[in-house]
């Protein structure tokens, strides 16, 4: 049972971070990332390929690049920074016109692109077997799988504090306001005299990275990575998570992570199935599904709404609470 | 010589799918402002629904027609349960965007609870394949393609000569101004959804044909195709969704010839790309008139 709260509260933290990071693109910025775990599994695979070395011949048959045997601080960075890579293609893949939809339209291609082609092309990631026996960040320490978790527990709480702190840091500065303000009316920003783009991708730049550490402890925790991992769902329950939590508030994304990710996800998994395996799963996305429509349509700041000083409120009947939004000074 | 005209043939059956996807969803967003991310999957419930009343043993053609109908009534459905409620009260576009992936969810595993994840098969053949000139093609090919003229033929009559094609346009030209001329606009935007539905509905079962597999995803994955090609042909135009499928069509399939087929996606993906860097009105957007 304490094994089993122990394994909750890591892979809350790592949902938390990705959650955060999530925040910072679609709840600071209102950039509509419908890939965003896509640059979480860039991190995990990096992550794996810069750490573990030759592949051990008694795992069978395991193809990668790189084959590094840097220690896993630096895989973990190698990661974030992928991740960061990819985020730069995408931004500016779409720097014409940075609208929502298009972006959205975007993304969700990078998505489908990167799973197919790591899913075809053995040599990068080994294909859909996917990377595994990435050894634990311990070394050979002699230490019990509660141990483990624990230390787990411990380095993904360390990122997490980092992070919220940066987030949090993002949130209160000049250039959190940009964001604000470019998310509300881009038009404005500009007449400002803000660089739209600038904001926009620094904002995907940090939220990416945060997607890439997270995925890298994801796969030193669960030391295998493969590309039924990252279907577009994975995604939409951090998007759930954030906008339930409430979007653009730092606390608001943590609550949302460790609500929505453990609670639906991870507790629901000891439920009976109905005798067919795929209808937990297809029911659980429904409800999330059914759930996010619910909090979007009646209470749509979340359970922490963003909070702010008011400087105009909008007209009244808009869907989302009165937004703040302060110009920088 | 012969391997070009084959895949320029094979180019027209995946266009022709696409371009009746591309003029549904592109048709949906002139006049809504706003795409539909579960477009794909109103593709996959489409070929569903054919592929269950094509079981009962009813002929295939009406199969099809049946599952076109049903995917219009979902759209519609959708559109008052869900995205009706969000427009009057002013949703913002991204938070639009979001709650229509949400009903992509919901579709998804709805069709995974009521048809489980398993593959499907059409029990339908194409027939042998016919040379054609240069071109190879099979019957049930050279019909997709006709039947997927004839329906945006059809379209494009419905628009340009109906009293209620008329409305659509202006209400998709200026909403404002369309509810000022007493034009119900709320009635056209339901008229929209089923049209959209029933466009995406024919354009999954012709999905299906074409690639022989009928999975829960089938329509989520086609779905950047479809973008694509109205991104090129200039995102809420009909007319320029049907040139962009065909750019994209060929373009994936002639492709295949010089890289591994594997990546027809990728060099979707590249073209779109290049579009958006390149000419983000689209290509065949004139002069004048952005969006």
């Amino acid at each position: 049972m304490f094994f089993f709260f122990l394994d909750l509260l890591a892979l809350g933290c790592i949902n938390a971070i990705l959650v955060l990071g999530l925040n910072l693109e679609y709840g600071y910025a209102g950039i509509l990332n419908f890939t965003y775990y896509t640059f979480a599994a860039i991190g995990a695979y990096v992550t794996a390929v810069t750490t573990m070395g030759k592949p051990p011949p008694y795992l069978g048959n395991e193809s990668y690049i790189l084959q590094w045997t840097l220690p896993w601080p630096v895989g973990l960075l190698l990661g974030g920074v992928a991740a960061m890579i990819l985020g730069l293609i995408m931004v500016f893949v779409a720097v014409r016109r940075l609208r929502s939809d298009y972006l959205a339209i975007v993304s969700i291609s990078v998505g489908l692109i990167v799973w197919e082609i790591v899913t075809n092309d053995v040599h990068l990631f080994n294909g859909s077997n996917g990377v595994f026996g990435v050894p634990p960040i311990t070394g050979s320490l002699p230490i019990s799988e509660a141990g483990y978790t624990a230390v787990i527990f411990a380095v993904s709480f360390a990122c997490l504090a980092f992070f919220w702190w940066v987030a949090r840091r993002i949130f209160r500065s000049p250039f959190g306001r940009v964001l604000r303000a470019v998310r509300e009316d881009e038009i404005l920003a500009a007449s400002y005299g803000k660089s739209v783009f600038g904001a926009q991708l620094w904002i995907v730049l940090i939220g990416s990275f945060m997607a890439g550490v997270a995925g890298g402890l994801l796969i030193d925790y669960v030391s295998a990575f493969n590309p039924a991992g990252f279907l577009p769902v994975e995604t939409f329950v951090l998007l759930a998570a954030l906008i339930i939590g409430g979007s653009g508030n730092f606390n608001g994304s943590i609550i949302g992570a460790f609500l929505i990710i453990e609670l639906l996800l991870e507790v629901s998994r000891f439920v009976p199935d109905f005798g067919r395996p795929d209808l937990v799963g297809a029911v659980r996305a429904i409800l999330i599904g059914v759930v996010l429509i619910v909090v979007l349509r009646y209470r749509p700041g979340g359970l922490m709404p963003e909070s702010g000083i008011r400087l105009y409120r909008k007209k009244k009947g808009e869907a989302k609470q009165p937004e703040p939004a302060k110009e920088a000074p | 010589m012969h391997l070009l005209f084959e895949s320029i043939g094979f180019g027209l059956v995946t266009a022709s799918v696409i371009a009746l996807a591309a003029v549904g969803l592109s048709l949906q967003v002139s006049v809504t402002n706003y795409i539909n991310f579960a477009y794909g999957d109103f593709m996959t419930f489409g070929a569903y629904v054919a592929y269950s009343v094509g079981a009962a043993g009813v002929n295939f053609f009406l199969a099809a027609a049946v599952g076109g109908a049903v995917t219009g009534l979902l759209g519609l459905a959708a559109n008052l349960a869900v995205f009706r409620s969000f427009i009057e009260r002013k949703a913002r576009l991204i938070t639009l965007l979001v709650v229509t992936l949400g009903v992509s969810l919901i579709l998804q595993n709805a069709i995974v609870v009521i048809w489980g994840t398993g593959a499907y098969r059409y029990p339908i053949r194409m027939g042998n394949a016919l040379h054609l000139g240069p071109f190879i093609l099979t019957p049930g090919a050279i019909i997709l393609i006709l039947l997927a003229a004839l329906l945006m033929f059809g379209l494009h009559l419905f628009l340009q000569y109906t009293r209620f094609g008329k409305a659509f346009r202006a209400v998709s030209n200026n909403n404002d101004l369309a509810l000022a001329s007493g034009i119900d606009v709320n009635r056209v935007v339901n008229w929209t959804w089923v049209v959209s539905g029933f466009f995406a509905g024919i354009a999954g079962v012709g999905l299906v044909l074409e690639t022989n597999t009928l999975r829960p995803v089938v329509g989520f994955n086609e779905l950047f195709l479809v973008f694509a090609a109205i991104i090129m042909g200039g995102i809420g135009r009909p007319y320029g969704a049907m040139l962009g499928a065909l750019a994209i069509g060929l373009a994936t399939e002639v492709s295949g010839m010089f890289v591994d087929s594997a990546y027809k996606s990728a060099i979707a993906f590249g073209i779109l790309v290049a579009v958006l860097v390149l000419r983000p009105q689209g290509i065949f957007a004139s002069r004048g008139r952005t969006d």
